[in-house]
């Protein structure tokens, strides 16, 4: 019997209080002062044999109370009952989709099966099957129970990351004697971005080698650009590969392009087919001696269109600047489309909806219906980027959004300020990083006053006032940049950060939110099933590959995987030998039946002590 | 019969509330008027009071004070309002000695009981114009007052017994032969004690007094624990006023105990009510409406 913390025994020596009463103790009649002591006949006191039991009774019950009070606070704890248990056997076995090269995921499973022959009859075997996640497929039970679990087996899509299994292993084992045997190809890709891991001394790791990976052909990425999609083959053999990557476009093949790669090398391959502007796109080879699941990648095609922006300018504000720039930055994601204000009148203003952002740079002349247009179109989500000048009126664009006239007014006089990012966490600043310090090298005489509240603060000029603001609205939102865009009110087109800044500033209001749409297995969404392919969830299609990682075929040793596994050195007293005793005394609980034996004890003191008076 | 007081002012005749309240003259009267408050058409209303004047009847008057008589001449309705009269002398005598002070289970001792007795006695005498007097005892008298009935006598009188502190051994019998020697009329005479001493002398002082001509009432006032000597564990049981000690295991001493008590009860009882001596034993634990409806009762047999 040990104590996990001894200290407490001290509180043992208590027993002396009642001992030294029970000697001290020589009272039997105590006197008690009465009246009619006149009729009272004298008799013979109980002090015999029976009241002398009676008192070291009460003596041992109190005696008893006190010193199991005390060792269950010491939390007592037999090793010896723990390492009579019943051990644990956990059979943990990969099923990554590297296990799908022919035969291994068999070869595998008998090596399991082998495993749990080897268990004593009086072992309780659990069955652990792992990729980047671990499931108990059999919690520790009979071995008919672990066979089932085995055969009920398949392969997985999953990358093989064996912290995860660890993990589970020590989870199953709970501080308990325990042996692990881990089935597995010893990819060395399951250890990639994970530390060693820590496994308890009493945790016995047994690692079996279901046979090397072979040599394997993957499609590790896909890019598609307007002509072209190119498919990133990694050939992880020893030899040199040839093969012939095939294009489907909704299924339906529209390329192919034979390859060429050397030992151990991602080459690119190009395959010449125009991009559609939707549907999805599978890029596969032909690899029968590998890994079957990284043969083909997946994508969706996004809208390849180039996003348009409108521009409003007037004859006066003419966007010069803006158009230029936008047309020097854009590559071909953004198409300007410069229009007056007397273009999208009337029923013309329907144009503006078609758009993906709208830069306002002249509120001369705009009408009712276009006005009514741009409030429509941001509150459907659409981007608006106003920028202050001569030509746009605060209170036009008051009235357009119903905002208060206080809000936006323009500088009574001029003012000499230059500009400042706050925030370059905002996807307007983000890309200039430490660059953002140029843009205070701009000098602006001119700007609106624009009251913060509710609004977004990116960027504010050198007096403290807002120089950039964004607000949502509705579905949509709303970019005021306080000041001339067109080298009327500031000298801001003749700096070198005019051109990056007017790009992301379009592109940040032409941005709207699209969820993703590729996924690896590890992260699928909700309703979406652990295997590669397209997938329809809810109306969505998404594209789900396998973890490129796992197409790797680097191996290790069995005694370089043991190496990865850090067992703690047991040393007497130290943390090792600690936790194990902790986690013993937690699974045996000796202190409850100490406190239910104290409980009895103080009972039958009662019942004792209760006859006695 | 008297009927029995009701709840409500039971609660007032209660010692565990009487012993709350503060002085001696609070608990007289708490306990006076919550007792005639409780009773019913009492037969005792009425006495020791002649004709004063006629009042006109107003609604919630007594009906039996309405003067028929008036009635049938005038036809209005009179009642009838009586003066109290009195020609009665009291003597309260209680005992203080150690014994008196002794509390066992109950809210009160047996002094605190008794003198709240004997002050709810006086208060109900001193309504009835009764000349009251007390004298208090242990082997000696420590206190003495002589009867009378004038207004500021009833406080001195409450106020002494409130003074009263537990004395030493008790000798019921030298009182009782003093006031035999002293009385001059015809008294009643009110006797609280335990009377847990020898009862020959005692029962011998009370016969002089009834020989005197006096009516007597003797108040045996004990605690809950004398009556049932509910003890356990052996113990030494050690008399407070002679320090006299008896070991003895109470489960084996409780049933002589009791008859003991029994006996020596049964020989008051016997031998007082043999000399035309009221006798009543009071529990302290018990309400104080019993003790003064006997007082009542050998008060209306006197009249």
């Amino acid at each position: 019997m040990n104590f996990l913390y001894p200290a407490f025994l001290l509180g043992a020596l208590a027993v002396a209080v009642p001992v030294v009463l029970h000697l001290l103790r020589r009272d039997v009649a105590p006197d008690v002062p009465f009246t009619a002591v006149r009729l009272l006949q004298g008799s013979p006191v109980d002090s015999s044999r029976r009241r002398h039991l009676r008192d070291l009774l009460l003596l041992l019950a109190r005696v008893a109370a006190l010193l199991l009070l005390a060792a269950a606070f010491a939390r007592p704890y037999a090793p010896e009952a723990a390492a009579a248990a019943t051990r644990l056997r956990i059979i943990a076995i990969d099923r990554s989709f590297s296990m799908g090269a022919p035969g291994r995921f068999a070869r595998a499973l008998d090596i399991a099966r082998g495993a749990v022959d080897e268990a004593g009859f009086a072992d309780r075997i659990a069955i652990i099957a792992f990729d980047e996640r671990a499931a108990v497929v059999a919690p520790p039970g009979n071995a008919a129970d672990a066979r089932a679990a085995l055969g009920a087996l398949a392969v997985g899509s999953g990358a093989t990351r064996y912290g995860v299994m660890l993990g589970k292993a020590v989870e199953l084992a709970a501080g308990g004697p325990a042996t692990l045997v881990v089935v597995t190809d010893l990819q060395r890709a399951g250890w990639e971005g994970e530390a060693r891991a820590r496994v308890p001394g009493a945790v016995a790791l047994d690692v079996r080698d279901a046979g090397t990976p072979p040599d394997n052909l993957a499609i590790v990425a896909l890019g598609m650009q307007a002509d072209t999609v190119t498919a990133s083959v990694l050939n992880a053999s020893r030899t040199a590969r040839q093969g012939v990557a095939v294009v489907t476009h909704d299924g339906a093949p529209v390329a192919r392009a034979s390859f060429s790669a050397p030992p151990d090398t991602t080459v690119e391959v190009p395959l010449a087919w125009r991009r559609a502007s939707t549907g999805t796109v599978s890029v596969a080879i032909d690899d029968r001696a590998g890994f079957s699941a990284d043969n083909a990648r997946h994508a969706v095609v996004r809208g390849a269109a180039a996003a348009t922006v409108m521009v409003i300018t007037s004859s006066d504000a003419s966007g010069f600047f803006l158009l230029r720039a936008l047309e020097a930055a854009a590559e071909g994601t953004l198409r300007a489309l410069p229009v007056t204000t007397e273009q999208i009148a009337g029923a013309r203003a329907s144009a503006i909806a078609d758009q993906s952002a709208v830069v306002l740079l002249s509120t001369r002349n705009l009408d009712r219906d276009a006005r009514a247009a741009l409030a429509a179109f941001v509150t459907r989500g659409g981007g608006l980027l106003i920028a202050a000048s001569p030509d746009v009126d605060p209170a036009v664009v008051s009235a357009i959004f119903g905002w208060n006239v206080a809000t936006l007014s323009a500088d009574p006089a001029p003012r000499q300020v230059s500009l400042a990012a706050t925030d370059l966490r905002h996807p307007m600043f983000r890309p200039f990083g430490s660059l953002a310090a140029n843009l205070g090298q701009v000098r602006f005489h001119h700007a609106w006053r624009v009251k913060p509240d509710g609004w977004q603060v990116p960027a504010r000029f050198s007096d403290g006032s807002p120089a950039v603001l964004e607000r949502p609205l509705d579905a949509g939102r709303v970019v005021i940049f306080a000041s001339d865009l067109d080298r009327r009110w500031n000298d801001f087109p003749l700096h070198s950060a005019y051109v990056p800044f007017v790009a992301e500033a379009v592109r940040h209001v032409a941005a709207r939110h699209t969820p993703p749409q590729e996924f690896l297995v590890a992260h699928i969404p909700a309703g979406a099933k652990p295997e590669p392919g397209i997938q329809n969830i809810d109306g969505r299609t998404i594209a789900v590959n396998v973890d490129p990682r796992e197409s790797s075929t680097g191996a290790m040793t069995t005694a370089e995987f043991r190496g990865m596994v850090e067992a703690p050195t047991v040393v007497a007293g130290g943390m090792p030998r600690q936790v194990h005793a902790e986690q013993t005394e937690s699974r045996q609980n000796l202190w409850q039946f100490g406190l239910a034996l104290m409980l009895v004890a103080l009972v039958a003191e009662s019942f004792v002590g209760k006859a006695q008076r | 019969m008297p009927s029995t007081p009701a709840p409500r002012a039971l609660r007032f005749l209660d010692p565990a509330v009487v012993s709350r309240l503060g002085t001696m003259e609070l608990k007289a009267r708490t306990v006076v008027e919550g007792f005639l408050s409780g009773l019913h058409r009492s037969p005792y209303k009425g006495f020791s009071v002649e004709f004063a004047e006629y009042r006109q009847y107003l609604p919630g008057d007594d009906l039996s004070t309405l003067d028929w008589k008036v009635y049938a001449r005038t036809d209005r309705h009179y009642i009838r309002k009586y003066e109290e009269e009195t020609n009665l002398e009291c003597h309260l005598l209680l005992d203080q000695s150690a014994s008196m002070a002794y509390r066992g289970t109950a809210p009160m001792s047996k002094l605190e009981y008794g003198s709240v007795l004997a002050g709810s006695l006086a208060f109900l005498m001193h309504r009835q114009r009764d000349a009251t007097g007390l004298m208090a005892f242990d082997e000696q008298i420590r206190f003495r007052l002589p009867a009378s009935a004038r207004p500021g006598h009833l406080h001195a009188l409450l106020l002494g017994l409130e003074r009263l502190e537990a004395g030493q051994r008790s000798n019921v019998e030298r009182p009782l032969h003093q006031l035999a020697e002293a009385l001059v009329k015809r008294s009643l005479v009110v006797l609280i004690s335990d009377l847990l001493d020898d009862p020959v002398p005692v029962i011998k002082g009370l016969k002089h007094l009834k020989f005197r001509g006096s009516d007597i009432i003797v108040f045996q006032v004990l605690d809950p624990t004398e009556l049932t000597f509910p003890f356990r564990g052996a113990a030494t049981f050690r008399d407070v006023e002679t320090a006299e000690h008896v070991v003895a295991d109470p489960a084996r001493a409780r049933a002589a105990y009791l008859r003991g008590l029994a006996e020596l009860t049964q020989r008051y009882e016997h031998e007082l009510r043999g000399a035309g001596i009221d006798f009543v034993q009071v529990d302290t634990s018990q309400p104080l409406d019993l003790a003064l409806l006997a007082y009542l009762s050998t008060r209306s047999r006197r009249k």
